[in-house]
């Protein structure tokens, strides 16, 4: 059994935590692909996270890491793209709810993957649609200028969730399959 | 960034003795009235203001100014991103257009200009005080004042795990990381083609992924054991207790908000313009 | 007296095994007791650790049949917070019990939870640092310490609480031998002066024996497989029939034909009251206050037999002058604007040698091994593999010829099946399908897990995972190999098995870098040692001279080993011949047993 997604255990409290912790410990890397863009491992940890613990943890680990990481790092509190990071993890880690995907017990099938996708994609562009509208209506910032940055940003996002994101939670999975029936090859 | 994975500064000053909490409000308070303008002169004197507030909490102006270049670089790109890609954007704010500099496809009209100078102004108004805040809060004290402010104390204690934990996930990164290099899965540029590289980053993640696992297992077992979360409520070590000058300072703060809040709906409506 | 803790007919299963982990227990603690649980991995002590403290079933389910009483109650009554009243645990891993951001939060957290008034919480934290000697740490951070103070640490967090029994489960598993012997000396210190019930848990033996303890429960396979006295239990050679090992100088007694008997014990055995010495004290008072006679005779006897071990295997080194494959130049690192952790340091590796970089946390051994990989660029001095400089080549380039395995090795795996795991090297270097499939069942073959090639990576154990990761790398074909704490946490017969077959590969000409604080690993397995203290390589040599001379190991902070101490008692004139003979026979015996 999963347990529920509103029950805060001490793993729960734990996992935001570390999950957070993650989060911040590997945005330092990515690979640039061109000017201010990089693909970072960071967002498919959401991902990841989301899948395994849930939309709330998800949520929280995405928004607090963010912050945490603006704090040490830049010196300013990017709001919206906080809360934009807490957005995607929430729709990727809405396949946490789905029927029969328990990839802790290695319960994972095809179909689960293409609502993964669904889930993913939706969640990096709600983010984005409200980082664009957080940066226009509260930062003042020029819509023709943030769609840019939103699409590139979006793409990267979309690649990073594709190429890491996916294939680990699958691998994940089917490490955890139970294999008993091996036999010795000499 | 120091081993401890926040930016704390010991220190005695007015601001490092100041409750947390109320710095968290100040915080919230100030970036609220930071968004609610796009006026150069509000701007300045926040500002100002700020810098002031810097000065007095006596924190070395060395351990500062990496994270005042990493914005001012931020701004200068991002101006400059504006001014190529919207150009005129000023006169959708003014209705007035003055072209300055021609660049081909477009010319760049000085209200846009000031917009930029202005938008640039806004983003440093945000600087002094966040600097302010984590510069002078112990991080265990933030997630005690988190806590004060009404926040959840297991959400509290999540962000406070978040900080212990950092350095020690970074370190661990790195280490995968090398021996992965060693390896030849390496991520910089000498490691291969793009697509290789990617394929690589995405190897890194199951390694980290597992000991995140072994992490959380580990600590949830150490928090358990010692009655974690049994409690509705629970005391911090760390927490502070709120002084006078600590509750006038929250009055302060939403009295200024309440003044910006008014300023906004009364006269500084717009983007200010003064040509 | 009514037990504090009671197990009647105790057997739990893990809800995902099909067999039980622990087979009838019957055990009775005493208030005040101070307990060792000896036994190999898998023996069942760590579950039945859990099961005290309440781990189970709070967080393992499983299937529990039989009874356990903690302090006359019924433990199934109690919750785990209850149960944290009466029982403090002090875990494993140092990291993941901090969970505070300062000393003085973490030793406050149980309070914390109980949401004790804050000056009530000042106090017990400032008189419970003041017992484990931490009280100058109150404001750091938990990056600020070492893994034994971490521990000190959670010791005094335990300590703030009323639990009566205190609980360690494996508390030596991540310290240098240091530490290890301070940790054992707090927790007497601690038993001593509180008289609350102390249970250890723990494989290593030496370091346990460093202090008294009053009675030691052999486990092995889930099941209690001898419980006595100390003196009992090593007198009756029960440790090495259970994969554990016993103390190095009641091997070297046996080889020489002495009756342990006449010099372990002979004051405590029969005499029926707890003693108040630790094995290894008791030999020493034994040896001091024996007649000159009978010393003289064991004397004569230990050296007799000795000489007649024909001294080791000459070095890889000796008789045929090579060049050395890596030489470390006088090598000095800082970190940026901070001080110098690794000053002016030179060795070489010779091809196809064992080296031991030996050294305490925190003597720059980490810094060294980065500085070799790549990771670190070195202030001043320089690197060279044969002969030529690599200041100036990358991690990768260094990779094709070093290899470099990490302490942990989920930190290393990354696939599902083993036979990719070995063969993404070569893929990543575009070594060509079929040449890749030669070398991946090469490689396999060499690290004994060609049977298992099919495997999913899950299937292996600890040990067989750690050979896939030495696998992974040999399949490059590195001219020399860094290990990274090869052992850390295995036990005698895990350790015994690795060890060995990395001295098979050696013995095909691949040279070694062992990086470590273990003096037992180094002393068998490595032609050579480097030791380092405080970022200064002091000595050179071979390891069983080094280790016997005391000024070395003192200024390095090692322990003398248990045999050379105990060479030095008897008043040999050479210890380390009685070292070298000691390994001789014993490597011979391990050999043959193969």
């Amino acid at each position: 059994m999963k347990p529920s997604i509103w029950k805060w255990s001490t793993r729960t409290v734990v996992t935001i935590g570390i999950g957070a912790a993650l989060y911040g410990a590997t945005s330092w890397i990515g690979i640039p692909i061109g000017t201010d863009t990089q693909l970072r491992p960071s967002i498919a940890l959401l991902a990841i996270f989301g899948a395994l613990f849930g939309p709330v943890v998800g949520f929280i680990a995405g928004f607090i890491g963010h912050v945490i990481n603006d704090f040490i790092t830049s010196g300013t509190v990017w709001w919206g793209w906080a809360l934009g990071s807490g957005i995607s993890a929430a729709f990727m880690g809405l396949i946490y709810l789905a029927k029969g995907f328990n990839p802790q017990d290695g319960e994972i099938r095809k179909g689960h993957i293409i609502q993964f996708i669904v889930y993913g994609v939706i969640g990096i562009f709600v983010s984005l649609a409200f980082s664009y509208l957080f940066d226009i209506y509260i930062m003042g910032e020029p819509g023709g200028k943030v769609i840019v940055q939103a699409a590139v940003a979006g793409l990267a996002n979309t690649a990073v969730f594709f190429v890491l994101g996916i294939p680990a939670v699958w691998a994940y999975a089917k490490r955890n399959r139970n294999d008993s029936n091996l036999s010795v090859d000499s | 960034m120091s081993r401890t994975g926040s930016l704390y500064i010991e220190g005695n000053s007015f601001f490092h003795r100041m409750d947390g909490a109320v710095k968290l409000i100040l915080l919230l308070s100030w970036t609220v009235a930071t968004f609610l303008f796009l006026d150069l002169r509000i701007f300045a004197v926040m500002l100002a203001a700020g810098a002031a507030m810097l000065l007095m909490a006596g924190i070395p102006l060395k351990r500062m100014s990496f994270l005042f270049w990493i914005l001012t670089v931020f701004t200068v790109l991002n101006s400059a991103f504006i001014l190529l890609l919207t150009p005129r954007f000023g006169t959708t704010l003014t209705g007035s257009d003055t072209p300055l500099i021609p660049i081909g496809y477009s010319t760049i009209n000085r209200e846009t200009l000031f917009y930029v100078l202005t938008l640039s102004l806004k983003y440093m108004t945000l600087l002094p005080i966040t600097l302010l805040f984590i510069f002078t809060t112990h991080p265990s004290r933030f997630a005690a004042s988190l806590n004060k402010l009404g926040v959840p104390y297991k959400m509290a204690y999540a962000v406070s795990i978040a900080f212990r934990y950092i350095p020690d996930l970074t370190q661990e990164f790195r280490t995968i990381l090398n021996a992965m290099q060693m390896r030849g899965l390496g991520i910089s540029r000498g490691d291969g083609s793009l697509r290789r590289r990617l394929k690589n980053l995405s190897l890194i993640v199951v390694p980290l992924l597992q000991s995140s696992l072994q992490h959380i297992e580990s600590v949830s077992d150490a928090m358990d054991l010692r009655g974690f979360g049994t409690g509705r409520r629970r005391t911090w070590y760390m927490g502070t207790v709120m002084s006078l000058a600590d509750k006038l300072a929250i009055m302060l703060c939403l009295l200024l908000l309440g003044l910006a809040i008014f300023l906004k709906l009364q006269i500084f409506r717009e983007f200010w313009y003064p040509f | 007296m009514q037990p504090v803790i009671s197990f009647r007919n105790f057997s739990f299963r893990y809800k995902k095994q099909s067999k039980p982990t622990l087979i009838n227990i019957n055990l009775d603690i005493l208030r005040g007791e101070k307990i060792w649980i000896a036994g190999p991995s898998g023996s069942g002590k760590s579950t039945l650790a859990h099961c005290i403290n309440g781990l189970i079933p709070f967080s393992y389910r499983g299937d529990i049949s039989g009874e356990l009483w903690l302090n006359g109650q019924p433990a199934a009554s109690l919750g785990i917070f209850e149960r944290s009243r009466s029982v403090g645990t002090i875990l494993q891993n140092p990291d993941a019990q901090f969970v505070g951001q300062t000393v003085g939060e973490d030793v406050a957290f149980q309070m914390e939870n109980e949401a004790v008034p804050q000056p009530d919480m000042k106090v017990r934290v400032l008189s419970s640092l003041d017992l484990v000697g931490m009280l100058d740490y109150e404001a750091q951070g938990p990056h600020d310490l070492s893994g034994g103070q971490k521990q000190s640490v959670s010791l005094a967090g335990v300590l703030t609480t009323q639990a009566d029994i205190l609980l360690f489960d494996e508390p030596l598993a991540n310290l240098d031998p240091v530490s290890g012997m301070r940790a054992m000396a707090l927790i007497e210190d601690i038993h001593r002066r509180s008289g609350k019930t102390v249970i250890i848990i723990e494989h290593r033996v030496e370091d346990v024996l460093e202090q008294p303890v009053d009675r030691i429960i052999v486990m092995d396979g889930g099941e209690i497989v001898a419980a006595g006295s100390p003196e009992r239990i090593l007198l009756d050679g029960v440790l090495p029939e259970h994969g554990l090992r016993q103390p190095l100088y009641l091997e070297a007694l046996a080889y020489a034909g002495v009756p342990a008997e006449e010099w372990s014990h002979p004051v405590q055995l029969g005499a029926g009251a707890p003693t108040q010495q630790s094995p290894t004290q008791q030999l020493g008072a034994a040896l001091a206050s024996a007649e000159p006679d009978k010393l003289a005779r064991l004397r004569a006897s230990l050296e007799q037999w000795a000489g007649s071990i024909p001294v080791r295997i000459p070095s890889v080194r000796d008789g045929d002058p090579k060049d050395p494959l890596l030489e470390v130049r006088n090598v000095t690192y800082a970190y940026p604007g901070g001080r110098e952790v690794v000053r002016g340091i030179s060795f070489q590796i010779y091809p196809g040698e064992t080296v031991a970089l030996l050294g305490n946390n925190g003597a720059g051994k980490s810094t060294l091994s980065g500085l070799i990989t790549g990771l670190m660029k070195p202030r001043s001095g320089a690197i060279a593999l044969r002969g030529e400089d690599i200041s100036s080549w990358s991690i990768r380039r260094r990779g094709e010829q070093i290899g470099y395995v990490l302490q942990n090795p989920h930190q290393m795996i990354t696939q599902h099946m083993i036979r990719d795991e070995v063969g993404l090297g070569l893929a990543a270097r575009g070594v060509a399908a079929e040449e890749r499939e030669r070398r991946i069942e090469e490689a396999l073959r060499i690290c004994g897990l060609y049977p298992y090639r099919n495997w999913p990576v899950s299937a292996l154990s600890f040990g067989q995972k750690k050979r896939l990761c030495i696998a992974s790398v040999l399949v490059l074909d590195p001219a020399l190999i860094i290990l990274d704490e090869p052992t850390a946490g295995q036990d005698y017969r895990h350790y015994t098995e690795f060890m060995g077959f990395i001295e098979r590969l050696a013995a095909r000409g691949t040279a070694f870098l062992f990086i470590t604080h273990d003096m037992h690993l180094a002393l068998e397995y490595a032609d050579r040692a480097v030791i380092l203290a405080d970022g200064e390589a002091i000595a050179e040599g071979k390891v069983a001279g080094l280790l016997s001379d005391a000024e070395v190991t003192g200024k390095a902070r090692l322990r003398e080993d248990s045999l050379s101490r105990f060479a030095r008692l008897c008043g040999l004139s050479s210890p380390s011949r009685l070292v070298e003979a000691y390994l001789a026979v014993h490597k011979g015996g391990q050999l043959s047993d193969e």
